[in-house]
């Protein structure tokens, strides 16, 4: 009997885990309350702010640009914010689901951790949101695209993610206008590699150009350690497209431009590829293929961007000794300056010098900031997108990787 | 009361019938549905009448190439599980080694031009040093991980080898970065042949040709050479073995090389096939060469090359051939689930792998 009413309380206590929706985390400390609990920083302690991005692997550029750019951020008001130092932690997500669920975990366990921004891949986002704001830690996206990382139904556990970058539902749209109307290509293949980036983009892609007269012929998979191409590229080839679209990242986008070379069918299919291709890395592992490759990618050009966008690229190559290594640094200097921003509009000091944020405020200060950031202006609809998209595609016209320069090679050939 | 002696053994005996006979119904019926999709899949392809002949050819050639590869890697795999009863898991590893060697010796010779004028003699210098950093890491790991585990039993000496594994990758990336490096492309690999109005590329066809003749060279050495003599012994006993005067300690470390060697060259193929050189690299190859390996009957020599061509065979000439018959949209996403499938099916059938049973007639 004993028994038995332990095993039904042990049951009861499962069920009731199941429906309860957490510890009440509401919070006072100092002079500040919050719903979420709040955040002290005792005088002279430093404002912990995390990162993750790509930090090695193929898709390295990608992921390294947009922690350089937050730390030119962080240069830039002097290391200091409000009288305390920033300490900026940043983790590597190897742009994978895996990656990026390890790196919001160890970054959410961190006491303290005020705000987090990053990734760069949607792979990584996807997972690491939830995690991040399930510890009332807001997460600024600085490169991840994905249209449901900020879809109007998007799950009430992304409620603390926005990101600084366009989504690839304008992406896919900007793509499949200039394929369709500019070059006239009538026919196409997508093809993605199964992550949330690529594959959302392969089908906005293909509504886009179905939508405008096109004929999407298929839409074909790869995975992203794929080597031998040759299988899916013969496939291809029987269909005869007049273009491959591909937004899928690094190592397997070089194989599918080397290999396509070697087809039957394929030698004049115009290959098209993602924003993730904006890389030195790029032409190291496609070599000479990467020669006449185009990539749609946002306009990054001078006159395209914000006011102050040549300063922080002066900033960055001082600060580096090279010319930024991809092209979403802007986008994540942005997202450090909307988190200083916001941060600033909602800490408190007390009397000893503490600094008191509250979480749920410090969210819906990331909301409510608006600026005119290096990348154009920055202001977040409810869902969290707070940038808009201006695309330009660009062309790779040299082999060399140390030619690697945004705007010279590859060189913007459109608009 | 007690049941009598017989009684017991009876009911066990009834209650085991019943029990293999619903599992080979289910194992039966597993088999019919697999070979059905099979089927139909390959009816469908045929009246779709998608592929022109050139295409299949190119789907088999493609199949021959890389299985060509994982049929070399899965050749250490199988030596050195047949003499120490070990999956090396760092193998795949080791064959990245030797296409990093490879790397540094075929990028120079072809930044000064030497590779263009002199094809046979800077190909011989790339897989040398290939098989020679090859083979010297996997004598080393032998030395140094494995030996002190050759008397361990159960998982120890499996996740010693993950561990060498992790170290060697590790130990690339560190000293090499972990960006993609891209192989020389000499112009002459870009030469085709014509035939019949089927194209072959003539890289496919080196890689093809020499893989072949360095694994007949490696079965003849297995098979004609008293340390190949003393390797089969091993094999088969290796405590008879030592009895009977074969340094056993000798045999393992010539194991390591040879296998070390294959994977060598297999790495140099590889990077020249698809032109990417990084730490991570070793992977995948290596572990469709241990399916391929067991896929043939791990432990035989020429089930290894057989179930790496099966692998690659399947791998490139399956997708289309199964899937696309029965309407499948993205067939080659499913690429490795039918390879697999197709190895788990053939294991089904033969749990000994294609040419594992007369391995085991000759040890009984």
């Amino acid at each position: 009997m004993k028994t038995k009413l332990l095993v039904a309380c042990f049951g009861l206590a499962l069920l009731a885990g199941a429906w309860w929706p957490g510890p009440a985390r509401a919070a006072t400390s100092g002079p500040v309350t919050d719903p979420l609990g709040v955040i002290r920083i005792p005088k002279g302690a430093p404002i912990v702010i995390g990162g993750y991005w790509v930090l090695s692997g193929p898709d390295t550029a990608l992921g390294l640009d947009e922690k350089r750019a937050v730390e030119v951020a962080i240069h830039d008001i002097g290391g200091n914010l409000l009288g305390h130092p920033i300490e900026f932690q940043a983790e590597d997500d190897q742009c994978d689901a895996e990656g990026g669920q390890t790196a919001a975990t160890k970054l959410a366990s961190i006491p303290n951790m005020v705000i987090v921004l990053g990734p760069a891949c949607s792979s990584a986002a996807t997972p690491a949101a939830p995690i991040l704001w399930q510890a009332g830690i807001v997460d600024i996206g600085t490169a991840c695209t994905a249209p449901s990382l900020t879809a109007p139904d998007r799950k009430a556990t992304y409620d603390g993610f926005v990101r600084t970058v366009f989504s690839d539902n304008d992406q896919g749209a900007f793509d499949a206008h200039y394929i369709y109307d500019v070059l006239k290509l009538k026919t196409a293949v997508a093809v993605h590699d199964g992550s949330p980036y690529a594959e959302q983009l392969a089908h906005v892609f293909a509504g886009a150009f179905t939508q405008l007269g096109g004929k999407v012929l298929s839409i074909e998979a790869v995975s992203p350690t794929e080597v031998d191409m040759h299988p899916v590229l013969t496939r291809i080839a029987s269909e005869k497209p007049d273009v491959i679209y591909m937004p899928i990242f690094v190592a397997a986008s070089a194989q599918i431009l080397r290999q396509a070379k070697e087809i039957p069918g394929l030698q004049h299919a115009l290959i098209y590829g993602g924003a993730s291709l904006m890389a030195p890395d790029m032409i190291e592992a496609a070599g000479p293929a990467v020669v006449g490759f185009h990539i749609g990618y946002p306009d990054v050009s001078p006159t395209s961007m914000g006011k102050t966008y040549p300063k922080l690229v002066s900033e960055y190559t001082k600060m580096f000794g090279e010319a930024p290594i991809s092209g979403f640094h802007a986008n994540a200097y942005d997202g450090a300056t909307l988190a200083f921003k916001a941060i600033a509009a909602v800490a408190k000091t007390d009397s000893a010098g503490s600094l008191y944020i509250g979480r749920k405020a410090l969210r819906d200060a990331v909301f409510a900031t608006t600026f005119d950031g290096t990348s154009g202006p920055i202001a977040c609809d409810q869902y969290g997108e707070c940038a808009k998209f201006k695309g330009a595609v660009f062309e790779y016209t040299n082999a060399d990787p140390k030619t690697f320069k945004i705007g010279v090679n590859p060189k913007k050939i459109w608009p | 009361m007690s049941a009598g002696p017989l009684a017991i053994p009876s009911v066990a005996a009834r209650r085991g019938a019943a029990r293999m006979s619903a599992v080979s119904l289910a194992l039966w019926t597993v088999r019919f549905l697999v070979v059905a999709l099979v089927v139909a899949g390959t009816i469908g392809t045929i009246l779709k009448d998608r592929y022109t002949t050139a295409q299949w050819f190119e789907f088999v050639l493609f199949g021959l190439t890389i299985g060509s590869l994982y049929a070399q890697v899965a050749l250490g795999y199988t030596m050195v599980y047949g003499v120490l009863r070990l999956i090396n898991f760092a193998h795949g590893d080791i064959m990245m080694c030797g296409a990093f060697a490879g790397y540094f010796v075929a990028t120079p010779l072809e930044n000064s031009g030497f590779l263009e004028v002199h094809p046979v003699l800077g190909m011989a210098a790339i897989l040398a040093a290939g098989m020679v950093v090859s083979g010297v890491i996997a004598v080393l790991t032998e030395r140094i991980a494995y030996r002190p585990f050759r008397r361990v039993q159960g998982f120890a000496p499996l996740i010693c080898a993950f561990g060498v594994s992790f170290f060697l990758e590790q130990t690339f990336r560190g000293l090499f970065g972990s960006s993609v490096k891209s192989y020389p492309a000499p112009k002459w690999e870009g030469v085709e042949f014509h035939w019949a109005g089927l194209s072959v590329p003539g890289v496919d066809l080196l890689v093809i040709v020499l893989a072949v003749a360095f694994m007949a060279v490696l079965y003849l050495i297995v098979q004609k050479t008293r340390m190949g003599m003393a390797m089969r012994a091993v094999s088969e006993d290796g405590e008879a073995a030592a009895l009977m005067g074969v340094d056993v300690g000798k045999v393992i470390v010539f194991t390591f090389a040879l296998g070390g060697a294959m994977a060598g060259i297999a790495g140099v193929f590889y990077a020249f096939l698809f032109k990417q050189v990084y730490f991570y690299m070793g992977f995948t190859p290596g572990i469709k060469a241990f399916g391929g390996a067991v896929l043939g009957g791990i432990g035989s020599v020429p089930g290894a090359m057989l179930g790496g061509f099966f692998l690659g065979l399947v791998e490139s000439v399956g997708p289309s051939l199964f899937l696309d018959g029965i309407g499948i949209k993205a067939p080659y996403e499913l690429r490795d689930v039918i390879a697999y499938t197709l190895m788990i099916l053939v294991l089904v059938f033969r749990p000994q792998g294609i040419l594992g049973e007369h391995m085991a007639k000759k040890r009984a």
